[in-house]
């Protein structure tokens, strides 16, 4: 029964370690591309934070680490390389295997085999690549989909802890417990699970506390810094090219504008579509991954991952061809416009901005058309009725 | 928002999409033609710009320029010494060790790279009076030129003008003079050692002016410029227009790509034309066709041309010569930052004409587009319409793809080792003989055979998509060149052997070679090829393996005979 979903998995690990044993160097290079490595996914700035942990140092006096407290801890106890590789494919494969209950979860409303979510997360370039590089983006995502998975399957208090803990580590996933809440039914367990991640949330931090040399400095270093995009870093995100073309007394204000795009769509996400929940937490996580101050591919194929569950609504989607079409090139093309800009210097910032752009907009296309065929459904209730054309107004 | 809804309904009523749809193959031809009739249409009058020198500070030819009679005894001087050294048949060694001499004379520091492969290189520092020596100018002249002739005039006119330049005090750069043995290999060698390995270095070099002035004539006809680099990178169009700028100052007359100056000068649409097109052929085979110098340069952030003379009757001489280069170095010093950002695409029409990146652009994106379409084509009109995208044809010709992008890597590889340009062309001559040799034996599936087409299609285009801003020329060219693919349909097997015949990146690049080439006849293009890729890094040969001859093997596949699928299953098991 489970042979072929076993299978994958095991093709899930067996891939990630063998590219990383073929290809020794390709860690190190995709860790220095801004397709999969941020100021605050990066590698390099955890081995530092390991580093300075085990010798006695402050993390984040030197301004380089970003990451929080406890993963640097988590990773301090890993000494060699090859157990690292490990990990992480080990930890990619935790998320297929999830994948895999979820589609089990749905087995009854969605047609696919229960084994494709996991196969195409596993053999989906972007994952296996931010695997590879070892961005820290990896130990978000699988809280992401054990609280998604453990909120399907009514266990309220692991859903609540692990969305606390996603958001402990990268502070914008914790914004998905507002569509995490219409997971669960009645007023009791949505109380339960609000208290419940405020109490992992508060212990966390107190633990990061105690292992900062009680110091409350790695506050300021992890969400201060990514609140306020203190790194002005190139990425795929839509922040840095206007903080970096605007005049310093608008940046507080332009700052706080971005953060509230960030949270804005959440709340409007969650209230439309109450009826299916599961489905506004997956747009809400797509809004987030375009609208973070810094993403990367990696959350972007975590992301598209969960487009196979939206199965009965293909035959509403309008322009797929399109948003794949622009995915593709922006995938493509944005390591060619950045070698352009910074390798060979004949072209300028404005070629990535522009890739960047373009790599948003294939998000945002995917995000729009799935509401698009969310809300057809709507109108259908939910009996498909493909020759009736219906114009936005 | 209103305006494209109404536009959406406006579609919608009139059916135009299925219409459209159903036009796919003829709407991705239309898209290729338009894109060649937009590249045609460039040089139409209004279509180009007249060139101007964008960064002010340059100001060519503003100043006076000294290299005149006052050096013309000394240039004839050091002319005889070479030509002595170069007809005693003395070894690269001792000239270099000879020039090195004079040079240390008028307070060069100078050094000797070595280089067993690529050939020796002489260098020396001329440290700017004025500057803080984190920039450099740089003056080569190879020992020999890009047809192998002895550059004996280049090479004394280098001496006399780094002699000339130490007596003044005006550089704010480091002046370095390079002596290669030859413009290429040696060249490029120099070039990387000097970013990673050299002692005597003079800063970040700014820009780079090879000369070429073979022979000991005292007069010579014309100059012309050659700036096309390798992997389609060009030189700031402002170091190209100075040079242009200079030359017709002083009253010489400039070619371009080895067009004659009268058929420039008659400045029509036919002789832009010309330009245009001998321009994106060079650089499209940059690297492959003979190497003038100024290529070394390219993927160093260095700006550079080579300054040919053309000619042993006209009315000017040698010191003439040696203006061009004393003013651009001049104008070149001027400089207080880089070159202006915005001039690093552009096609010349003419020494003084231009077009600019967003006019020439757009025809490479259509040619690309209408293999996009062409994939389309091949997924919208059959009847495999409604398989499921997890159907296992898709993730066979998936299986499929990688597996040819895997043989296409293994034989540019293994082409690297041994190189056997026949057996390449006959291989690729056989497989789309394959359909007629094995007929009904070995067929495909049918819906298979689609799928196979819409990833190449989709593959090729993504190709081009991604090398048009990296190497315009290469993908332009490719895309014109591997148009016919476009055509390769599952009727007929006689048009179809054709089709792809024409289409094979290793027929095809052998037959332009031998059409327009003459340096690259016979199978020469294959060594060279490679000989760029090894010694010059020059990428073409793995772009045309990666990124061409993958869709090319998915295409020949595709054309062997089809079997419709459902073969009756294998009765399932009771118990």
């Amino acid at each position: 029964m489970w042979a072929r979903e076993k299978w994958v998995l095991f093709a899930c690990v067996v891939t990630r370690l063998l590219v990383s044993l073929l290809f020794p160097s390709l860690q190190q290079q995709l860790d220095k591309s801004v397709e999969f490595s941020t100021p605050f996914t990066s590698y390099r700035s955890l081995r530092e934070g390991v580093y300075m942990l085990n010798n006695g140092f402050q993390p984040y006096n030197g301004g380089v680490v970003h990451q929080a407290p406890l993963l640097v801890a988590m990773m301090s106890f890993i000494e060699s390389d090859a157990l690292v590789a490990l990990l992480y494919a080990l930890l990619d494969a935790v998320v297929a295997y999830q994948l895999t209950c979820i589609a089990q979860c749905f087995a009854a409303s969605v047609d696919i085999p229960i084994w494709l979510p996991s196969l195409l997360y596993s053999f989906n370039p972007l994952v296996l690549l931010s695997c590879v590089s070892r961005s820290s983006v990896i130990f978000t995502n699988l809280c992401i989909s054990t609280a998604v998975l453990s909120a399907l399957q009514g266990e309220i208090v692991v859903a609540s802890i692990a969305i606390a803990t996603a958001g402990y580590m990268s502070l914008y996933p914790m914004l998905l417990l507002i569509p995490l809440l219409s997971l669960f039914d009645g007023k009791s367990a949505k109380t339960k699970a609000v208290i419940c991640s405020s109490l992992t949330a508060v212990s966390l931090l107190a633990l990061s506390n105690v292992i900062c040399y009680r110091s409350w400095d790695f506050l300021e270093a992890t969400y201060g810094a990514l609140v306020r995009f203190d790194k002005l870093f190139p990425n795929l995100g839509l922040w840095w090219y206007f903080f970096i073309e605007m005049f310093e007394a608008f940046l507080p204000f332009f700052k706080a504008v971005f953060n509230v795009v960030v949270l804005s769509f959440v709340g409007p996400i969650t209230l439309r579509f109450y009826k299916q929940p599961f489905y506004a937490f997956v747009l809400s996580l797509g809004w987030i991954v375009i609208t973070k101050p810094y993403p990367t591919l990696g959350d972007a194929g975590f992301f598209l991952s969960f487009i196979p569950f939206f199965k009965p609504l293909y035959g509403y989607l309008r322009y797929s061809v399109l948003s794949c079409l622009l995915l593709l090139h922006a995938v493509l093309l944005s390591p060619i416009f950045y070698h352009l800009w910074v390798g060979l210097g004949s072209g300028n910032s404005n070629f990535f901005y522009a890739i960047t752009l373009v790599y948003a907009l294939a998000l945002a296309s995917t995000v729009v058309d799935l509401c698009w065929a969310m809300l057809r459904m709507d109108y259908d209730q939910g009996k498909p009725n493909y020759t009736l054309k219906i114009t936005q107004i | 928002m209103s305006l494209v809804s109404r536009l959406y309904r406006k579609v919608v009523d009139t059916g135009l999409l299925p219409k459209i749809l159903a036009a796919l193959r003829l709407l991705s031809v239309v898209c290729a033609l338009v894109g060649v009739g937009w590249m045609v249409s460039v040089p139409l009058e209004g279509r180009y710009a007249r060139t101007y020198v964008s960064e002010n500070a340059l100001m060519p030819s503003q100043a006076y320029s000294y290299f005149r009679e006052t050096e013309w005894n000394l240039l004839r001087g050091y002319r005889t010494q070479i030509e002595t050294l170069v007809d005693s048949n003395a070894t690269i060694v001792a000239k270099n060790e000879a020039v090195a001499s004079w040079l240390r004379e008028f307070g060069v520091k100078t050094a000797i790279y070595r280089d067993e492969e690529r050939g020796d290189t002489l260098y020396g520092v001329l440290h700017a009076s004025r500057g803080d020596g984190t920039e450099a100018m740089l003056l080569t002249v190879p020992w020999k030129n890009a047809d192998g002739f002895d550059n004996i005039s280049g090479v004394s006119l280098g001496i006399a003008l780094t002699r000339f330049f130490s007596r003044w005090p005006v550089w704010s750069k480091n002046i370095i003079v390079v002596f290669p043995e030859n413009p290429e290999g040696a060249l490029r060698s120099w070039v990387e050692a000097y970013h990673s390995s050299l002692d005597l270095t003079g800063g970040s070099i700014e820009a780079a002016i090879v000369l070429d002035y073979p022979g000991v004539n005292d007069y010579f006809d014309h100059v012309e410029v050659n700036y096309e680099g390798l992997n389609g990178e060009l030189p700031n169009l402002d170091l190209v227009n100075i040079a242009v700028s200079i030359a017709e100052h002083e009253g010489m007359k400039v070619s371009l790509h080895g067009v004659p100056c009268d058929k420039i000068a008659e400045n029509n649409f036919w002789s832009r034309l010309l330009v245009l097109a001998l321009g994106i052929k060079n650089g499209a085979l940059a690297g492959l066709r003979k190497v003038n110098g100024n290529e070394a340069f390219s993927g160093w952030r260095i700006q550079s041309v080579t300054l040919r003379a053309h000619g042993t009757t006209g009315v000017h001489d040698v010191t003439t010569f040696g203006r061009i280069p004393e003013a651009m170095f001049r104008s070149i010093n001027n400089l207080l930052e880089k070159f202006h950002q915005s001039f690093f695409f552009y096609i010349l029409l003419g020494p003084r004409y231009f077009v600019s990146i967003s006019s020439y652009l757009p025809s490479a994106v259509i040619l690309s587009v209408s293999f996009a379409i062409a994939s389309l084509d091949t997924v919208i009109n059959n009847q495999y319409k409604t398989l499921p995208l997890s159907s296992k044809y898709n993730l066979l010709a998936l299986l499929i793809w990688a597996a040819t992008l895997f043989v296409s890597f293994a034989i540019a590889q293994l082409s690297l080792k041994h190189d056997s340009p026949q057996t390449l062309l006959l291989t690729t001559f056989l497989i789309p003989l394959g359909p007629f040799i094995v007929k009904r034996a070995f067929t495909i599936a049918d819906p298979l055979s689609y799928r196979l087409k819409t990833i190449a299609y989709l593959y090729f285009s993504l190709v081009l998509t991604s090398l048009l801003m990296v190497n315009f020329p290469l993908a332009f060219g490719m895309s014109i060149i591997a148009f016919p693919m476009i055509f390769v349909s599952k009727s007929t097997r006689t048009k179809n052997v054709f089709l792809l015949l024409l289409s094979n990146p290793f027929i095809a690049i052998w037959l332009i070679c031998n059409w327009f080439e003459p340096d690259l006849q016979g199978p020469a293009v294959f060594s060279r090829l490679i000989y760029a890729w090894k010694h010059l890094n020059c990428w073409t040969w793995f772009v045309i393996c990666l990124g061409w001859l993958p869709t090319w093997l998915l295409l020949a596949l595709s054309t062997f005979d089809t079997h419709q699928d459902q073969r009756p299953k294998p009765p399932a098991k009771t118990a």
